[in-house]
């Protein structure tokens, strides 16, 4: 059974001359007329900002201007590395995101293979289109439904934990059961619309590879093992690798809606704390530095995730 | 797709409807809350909050009645509209070459775009620096000032190129042996390929943009602007400012109720596209380009 | 596939159009961004009147969100463009956050509209306007006032509001009138303490017993056990205002001490305070508050006790009274009353209601207007709409709009209801009143606060709820607005607040070891010195000897 798992790892072992090089870059001057438009976008959109966000080693102050407004070096790093709460804002958050990645992606990849594996096409096409719909959820709302359901007064599942002699758990208001609310409601939420990517993933895998696991008598499970699963392995690796260079997003949307001064130990994220000290009290210099420091912790675990997965999957990013 | 219904595959159907089942309600509870909510009268929703059940007889559009009678929507809901298909038409002109230039491997300097590109999704500069660039290039008020920082997902981008990748090498090859240069690669070979992954990383950006409220409220200025999530906001909102406004005319209906309905309405287009998506995620999409 | 390429050839040229349109700087798109005069001061500045029309950008909230902005062919426009010689543009600032973060980007990219008001998360004004004028962004106001004697007269009339938009000597700040100053108040369910035969509570024991039996003696008669004593949610610092009557009864209302007994202070450092707390603590382990009451929003919270969930509450008087918010109870308990309460009296015999901070909107006026000498232009269009203006911009016209009857009442008596003020789609044409119109005349609080009659026949009186709290003794705490918030406001605040939580809801226990450990904490975070500056600050404001 070949697969055709392609390492994207350039072949720098032809020996190095200049020549070679620009005749490379000539053969490819269509693919790089074709992207221009893109690379002009980034300078402009994505680098303009990016050259801007000196700020965060400034004292930004609007009528000097970015460039105008004085240095001051690592001091707003400082400021949010020495604040009071620091060590507490940075274990919930790499909490909250290593825990949705890890009890989230297996979820939607199982939905996803169940979806792609089903013969009721019908069926599949209503789920499909069931449990993507969540993701359209606000979490203003996503909140109105589990207070409903975890509310200690009336809940649905209190009012279940009371029918067997249980006392009822207040589950948005005490720290222990926090947690759980939080990264269970994403899961509900997100899995659906995860489950889109490692479907269209799996709808790429040639069904030749399927046709000849059949007329070799393989068990569906086997099936699954063999080809679905390395099928995806690309992308799983590559979501994966993204999420770590994204972990200091705890998804600040949900945590704003759900949290409460009760929770505050255990739900208090970096973003939460940026927008109640950076944003709202003009301390713009701060929230970027922040920013910056989000980059770097990302930039380190990409790095890391990266070279495991060379190892490990034989997949890489770069 | 071969279908040996041996005993072991029926019972793993088996399995896998009720699995499917069992996730389908799992995702529906909450989703049923919604629609209850949307459709129940004020007078039951005073008396008894929100049941779990609502009777055949007692439910009322009123909620939709107020959000869709506006004088306001139909305007924004043009506007969303242009948002989304401008900004996603946009959005996959830049997205699509870069994914395919960065999933060629011989091109020469991939690494360093791919480090530009990582750099960009690591370090994100945040609301600030973006502001200062848009109101430098006299954007406000003006839908590019939406459409354009957001355009480009690296995200997006990387799971593209990913798939770009997984697509057979000697295709590519065939057709370059043939003199096509990489522009033709693409044209004739790899996008009409690529329908699923165009299609949902195509979703991804319109939903974005269709859902996409604090950038409109921040570059905006003109009320006649203003896209659909905008102005179910400032009615919600002033349902529950209702103390400083005395006359009775916005209340026939929960502020709940209206939440619920405002979610059900911009749902409804991506309940009627996605569908039609679906008619590409069928499998063998590969095979015929393979063959043919 | 072929209609896959034609899509994505359209895509293309969309995209390339635009593309070309937007890299020229400030051309409009080719759709509805049209419609929309640039913003930009076209008009070179002059100190005499102008022969052009001076523009002038406006950004306010608005009254009825949900109703949008006048249209462009407003009559008023026409009127202030022949009258005053001016070309306004309004905008309307979203509320709360989203508000705030608009303006401080503004700010940012030093791109503030002329004329705006002030928007702030936490409801601090004051703090909002001084940090703009902290960054050089404000133009000082104090010379517009001459201009326009007659909104000075009716608007900027309090001494105290112009001293606390003052700064470095110069008023900053335009601050409009606040709304009806102590305006909610303590109120209980009449028909409950009726049928179960108890009087009005007077103390903290005999409110906790009242409550106590709201929620175990199943006080509405529906044979089932879904009441609670007390309804409430958190809002602000602490244990939010909505309690400040709990901790009135031990002299310890609100975060700082207004009341004068004692050292000026945080309120967390009086002996009383781990009393109230175990007052508190004890409401909440007796369950005879509703539980969910640390995570409820106020729509939740105002949802509750139209559902009759609770029979003890602080509440607004007219989220309370007006007729459109009490039709949903009434509807569902008609004969249901809820009366005003008095403070209650705690062991030492203190009583406080609540603590009143006078906050109102401010509005303030660009450095960049005044550099381009739209100062005396402004000062032109506030002192009208203080006059001329004033019925067109609050009411409408009148004879269309509304009518003023024998009474000297505004009415829409006889008039077409589409056109009557009160009516949806008259509500764009309003949308300035609650900011820059309207200054709590007598004409205005009787057409704004109607008596009417409830389902069962009973007069419903708002004005006589309004009239009860405001005699209550309420703390003078007006100062709270000159206390900047700490430079580890979000620290300070998150610590102070969570350990009073989590004391209350017993998440740590309450004893005289863990109060101290926990002030020791506040110390630990600079409680002494923000004292000390809140302190200063109060006394450079005069507001303390």
């Amino acid at each position: 059974m070949t697969l055709k798992t392609l390492p994207p790892i350039s072949r720098s072992t032809e020996k190095f001359s200049l020549k070679n090089f620009f005749h490379s870059i000539w053969r490819q001057r269509w693919l790089y007329f074709l992207m221009m438009p893109t690379l002009i976008y980034f300078a402009i959109f994505k680098y303009g900002p990016l050259w801007n966000a000196q700020i965060a080693f400034k004292d930004f102050k609007p009528l000097l201007g970015v460039m105008g407004s004085p240095w001051v070096g690592f001091q707003h790093f400082e400021t949010f590395v020495n604040s009071f709460y620091f060590t507490d804002l940075l274990t919930n958050t790499v909490f909250f995101s290593l825990a949705k990645l890890i009890l989230g992606m297996p979820l939607a990849i199982v939905c996803a293979i169940a979806l792609h594996e089903t013969w009721f096409l019908r069926y599949r096409t209503f789920v499909q289109t069931v449990i993507y719909l969540p993701h359209f959820l606000s979490w203003v709302i996503m909140f109105g439904v589990l207070l409903v359901i975890l509310s200690p007064g009336n809940g649905l599942l209190n009012a279940i934990i009371e029918q067997f002699g249980g006392d009822p758990i207040p589950f948005l208001t005490s720290p222990n059961h926090f947690r759980w609310v939080v990264i269970f409601s994403d899961i509900w939420k997100e899995t659906g619309w995860s489950t889109i990517l490692y479907l269209a993933a799996l709808l790429a895998i040639s069904p030749d590879l399927y046709e000849a696991a059949a007329v070799d008598g393989a068990t569906p499970l086997q099936r699954i093992w063999h080809i679905s699963i390395p099928g995806i392995i690309p992308v799983i690796v590559l979501v994966t690798l993204l999420r770590m260079g994204n972990i200091l997003d705890a998804g600040f949307n949900q945590i704003f809606v759900l949290y409460s001064v009760p929770v505050y130990s255990v739900g208090d994220i970096i973003d939460t704390w940026v927008y109640r000290q950076g944003v709202l009290q003009f301390q713009f210099s701060l929230a970027t530095a922040v920013g910056f420091f989000k980059g770097v912790i990302g930039l380190v675990l990409i790095l890391i995730s990266n070279q495991i997965a060379k190892r490990v999957a034989q997949q890489s990013l770069f | 797709m071969l279908r040996s219904k041996t005993r072991d595959a029926i019972l793993f159907q088996i399995g896998l409807a009720v699995f499917l089942t069992i996730i389908l309600l799992l995702i529906l509870l909450p989703f049923w809350r919604v629609i209850v909510t949307a459709f129940i009268p004020l007078d039951i929703y005073t008396r008894e909050g929100i049941p779990f059940f609502l009777s055949p007889t007692e439910w009322t559009f009123e909620a939709f009645n107020q959000l869709l009678g506006h004088s306001m929507f139909p305007r924004a809901a043009l506007n969303s509209i242009i948002i989304t298909l401008l900004g996603t038409a946009i959005s996959l002109v830049l997205t699509v070459p870069l994914a395919y230039g960065l999933s060629t491997r011989n091109l020469p300097g991939r690494k360093l775009l791919m480090t530009l590109v990582l750099f960009v999704y690591l370090f994100s500069p945040g609301l600030i620096p973006i502001y200062l660039l848009i109101t430098g290039m006299n954007l406000t008020n003006n839908y590019l000032a939406i459409i354009l920082p957001p355009a480009v997902s690296v995200y997006n981008t990387l799971v593209m190129m990913s798939f770009f990748e997984g697509l057979p090498e000697d295709l590519k090859d065939a057709a370059r042996i043939d003199g096509a240069n990489e522009l033709q690669v693409l044209w004739h070979v790899i996008l009409p390929l690529s329908k699923p992954i165009l299609l949902t990383i195509g979703l991804f950006y319109a939903v974005y943009f269709w859902n996409e409220f604090f950038t409109p409220l921040l570059y905006l200025n003109d009320n006649d602007l203003m896209p659909l999530p905008v102005l179910l906001r400032n009615i919600l909102i002033s349902a529950s400012f209702n103390e400083y406004v005395e006359y009775n005319a916005f209340s026939s209906s929960s502020i709940e109720s209206l939440k619920a309905a405002g979610v059900l309405i911009t749902m409804i287009p991506m309940l009627l596209v996605y569908p039609w998506i679906q008619r590409y995620f069928t499998k063998g999409t590969l095979v015929g380009g393979v063959k043919g | 596939m072929k209609s896959w390429k034609m899509i994505f050839i359209v895509c293309l040229l969309v995209v390339s159009q635009v593309l070309a349109s937007c890299a020229p700087a400030a051309t409009p798109t080719e759709e509805p961004a049209a419609t929309e005069a640039p913003a930009e001061p076209t008009v070179e500045p002059s100190p005499t009147t102008p022969p052009e029309p001076v523009d002038i950008v406006l950004w306010a909230q608005a009254t009825v969100t949900e109703a949008g902005a006048p249209p462009d062919d407003w009559v008023a426009y026409d009127i202030i463009r022949e009258e005053l010689n001016i070309n306004l543009t309004y905008v309307i600032v979203p509320t709360g956050a989203d508000g705030e973060a608009k303006i401080n980007a503004a700010a940012a990219a030093n791109d503030l509209p002329d004329l705006f008001q002030m928007v702030s998360a936490n409801n601090d004004n004051r703090g909002a306007l001084l940090r703009l004028v902290d960054l050089g962004l404000m133009a000082p106001v104090g010379d517009m006032m001459p201009l326009m004697p007659e909104r000075v007269k009716l608007h900027y009339n309090d001494q105290l509001a112009l001293d606390l938009v003052t700064f470095y000597g110069e008023q900053y700040g335009l601050p409009e009138p606040p709304p009806i100053p102590k305006r909610e108040g303590l109120v209980i369910r009449k028909d409950w303490l009726d049928k179960l035969g108890l009087d009005v509570p007077t103390t903290p024991e005999e409110l906790f017993a009242v409550a106590e039996a709201f929620t175990t003696q199943d006080p509405d008669g529906n044979g089932k056990n879904d009441t609670y004593g007390f309804g409430g949610f958190l809002n602000g610092e602490g244990l939010g205002t909505r309690f400040d009557f709990i901790m009135g009864a031990y002299g310890v209302p609100g975060v700082w001490n207004f009341t004068g007994n004692g050292d000026f202070g945080l309120n967390v450092r009086s002996e009383n305070y781990p009393e109230a707390l175990a007052y508190f603590k004890s409401l909440v382990d007796a369950k005879v508050i509703d539980p969910d009451w640390p995570t409820l929003t106020r729509d939740d919270f105002r949802a509750r006790w139209k559902q009759g969930s609770f029979g003890i509450m602080w509440e607004d008087f007219a989220a309370l009274t007006n007729k459109s918010n009490y039709e949903p109870f009434d509807t569902n308990f008609p004969d249901a009353e809820w009366i005003p309460v008095a403070a209650p009296t705690g062991p030492d015999g203190d009583t406080y209601y609540g603590v009143y901070t006078g906050r109102g909107q401010i509005f303030g006026v660009s450095q960049k207007a005044a550099d381009d000498g739209k100062k005396e232009a402004i000062a032109r269009l506030l002192e009208w709409m203080a006059t001329d203006g004033y019925y067109l911009l609050g009411f409408g016209e009148e004879g269309v709009n509304f009518i003023i009857d024998d009474n000297g009442n505004i009415s829409t008596e006889g008039l077409d209801p589409v056109q009557a003020y009160t009516a949806p789609e008259r509500q764009p044409y309003t949308q300035m009143r609650n900011q820059l119109i309207f200054y709590n005349s007598e004409q205005e609080i009787v057409a704004r606060y109607p008596t009417y009659e409830t389902i069962a026949g009973r007069l419903m009186d708002p004005m006589a709820f309004l009239g009860f709290f405001q005699n209550e003794p309420w703390v003078d705490g007006r100062g709270i607005q000159v206390i900047l918030p700490p430079a580890n406001a979000a620290d300070f605040n998150r610590y102070y607040t969570e350990g009073l939580i989590q004391f209350v809801l017993g998440q740590k226990e309450l004893n005289d070891e863990t109060w101290a450990e926990y002030l020791a904490g506040l110390d630990s975070l600079g409680a002494a010195d923000y004292e000390a500056a809140a302190q200063q600050s109060l006394i450079d404001a005069g507001l303390l000897k």
